[in-house]
């Protein structure tokens, strides 16, 4: 009799852990998918960032003649957004480009046709709303990365993590030097 | 972890609210059917063969088509990206979806002064914001990404689902209501006679007539006011910015509505009551007091 109530006890015991340990491992793997499927949202929103560039190019170049500096640090830019690698890289060469804008945005207020261009504003409207998608995926990115490392960080779910062999995520950062308000030369 | 506890439960309660609200209609749609059957003499098992497969239809379609009902109340139109406020209304709208990690709802607009916005939907992928167009003009971008951040909100912890169908089933109800006391009106046309089957449809409408406020009454519940606080607060938590949604409570406070558009059975589904700007804290309210809704969101 004894026997009997002593197995019932740890297969109960044991089932409970089972069910704690499946709810854990899917809740990390869920975790971890959304946190893959929110970078691939900014990832899609720098892609079309940087399609929108080589048109505005098209558009400003006959009316800013002078203002090579600033186009060519747009181009610049650009490039440095094609070329990133990292998640990290690829939102610090987007803030980049974002100052470029800005300045760029800043100089064609003195250019009264320009302004009128129906195709400039439509474009100005479009990198504006990019910009904005890049900020609000940036920020369910790291939503979801907290969520995921408060997981992954607290007991029990760091035994499971370890056990899964996973690790807390990093977030992205802006980095400070291009959270400053970028200078308008004239 | 507590707090996505907590969002869980609330979505439970949402969807279990939405069965008993199912259940009621056909619990009362069967009766009223049983009772026409056992005044004209029918046998209960004949009654229930042609009752309840009634009931079911009628409450499947009213669920199946509560979205439409309630967009047609309203007199809303899909946005036009041509507009330049109804393309960045659209482009708001895709970015608190990013925020809040859904898949975009449809954008409609509704024509009216009043500055107003609703979510409605069956569930998130399926859902549609719409907003006036009185709040496109009147409000700015921080103020329109506010009141979006909210009907988010909504659609995020399924507040839209109970509410959608709740207001679709007293919108049924009022119609059943008006077409038995219609023909009531067009028999009574003749000579005075009273039949039997006049006598019926009295009782019916006298009875859906009673029922119609008592269903209203459930969907106040249904959107209850504590719904409205969680939303503004999640709501300031996808824009990281509650003073947006606070200026532009204070815009609609100060707002003079002229003529209130759509249908007020639709009126708990907005941001603020159109009707009422509900100042005082009464049970019966839809939305809590702007007021308080505006101290709360300054003191977060």
């Amino acid at each position: 009799m004894i026997e009997w109530i002593l197995g019932i006890t740890i297969l109960i015991i044991v089932l409970f852990l089972l069910f704690i340990f499946f709810g854990y491992y899917n809740r990390i793997i869920r975790l971890e998918n959304r946190i893959d499927n929110s970078w691939a949202q900014i990832d899609v929103q720098l892609k079309r960032r940087s399609d929108l560039i080589p048109n505005l190019m098209e558009t400003v170049k006959g009316y800013m003649k002078h203002e090579k500096e600033t186009l060519e640090n747009v181009t610049k830019a650009r490039a440095g957004l094609m070329t990133a690698k990292t998640p990290q890289e690829s939102i610090t060469a987007d803030n980049m480009l974002t100052g470029a804008l800005k300045t760029l945005f800043a100089v064609a207020e003195s250019y009264p046709d320009l302004k009128a261009n129906q195709n400039f504003l439509n474009l100005q409207d479009e990198l504006t709303n990019t910009e904005n998608k890049i900020a609000y995926s940036r920020q369910h990115f790291n939503d979801t990365v907290l969520s995921f490392n408060n997981i992954v960080e607290t007991i029990p779910g760091k035994w499971f993590a370890g056990f899964m062999n996973k690790k807390a995520r990093d977030m992205l950062q802006i980095p400070d030097a291009d959270r400053a308000v970028p200078k308008v030369a004239f | 972890m507590e707090k996505q506890l907590l969002m869980e439960d609330h979505i439970r309660k949402n969807k279990r609210d939405t069965v008993v609200i199912c259940m009621l209609m056909i619990i009362l749609l069967f009766s009223v059917i049983f009772a026409i059957g056992y005044i004209l003499g029918l046998p209960p098992i004949f009654a229930t063969a042609i009752g309840l497969p009634i009931a079911l239809l009628y409450v499947g379609i009213t669920f199946s088509f509560s979205v439409q009902s309630v967009i047609a109340a309203a007199k809303a139109r899909p946005a036009n990206p041509n507009n330049r406020n109804e393309k960045i209304l659209i482009y708001k709208i895709e970015d608190m979806a990013i925020a809040s990690g859904l898949p975009t709802p449809k954008v409609y607009v509704q024509d009216s002064k009043d500055i107003n916005a609703f979510a409605t939907g069956k569930k998130p992928e399926d859902s549609i914001i719409c907003v006036t167009t009185g709040a496109l003009e009147l409000l700015n971008n921080e103020e329109l990404e506010g009141v979006i951040g909210h009907e988010m909100s909504h659609i995020k912890n399924r507040d839209i689902l109970v509410a959608t169908v709740t207001v679709a089933v007293v919108g049924a109800i009022a119609l059943l209501a008006e077409i038995a006391l219609r023909s009531l009106l067009w028999g009574g046309g003749g000579r005075g006679k009273k039949g039997e089957g006049q006598i019926i449809l009295l009782v019916i409408a006298i009875f859906f007539i009673i029922l119609a406020p008592i269903f209203s009454r459930l969907v106040y519940l249904a959107i209850s006011r504590r719904r409205e606080y969680l939303a503004d607060a999640n709501g300031a938590y996808l824009t990281r910015n509650p003073e947006g949604l606070a200026k532009a409570l204070e815009k609609i406070k100060a707002d003079v509505i002229e003529q209130p558009r759509g249908s007020k059975t639709v009126a708990p589904l907005y941001i603020a009551n159109p009707f009422k700007r509900a100042l005082k804290n009464s049970i019966w309210s839809t939305h809590p007091p702007i007021d308080e809704r505006i101290k709360r969101l300054r003191s977060m």
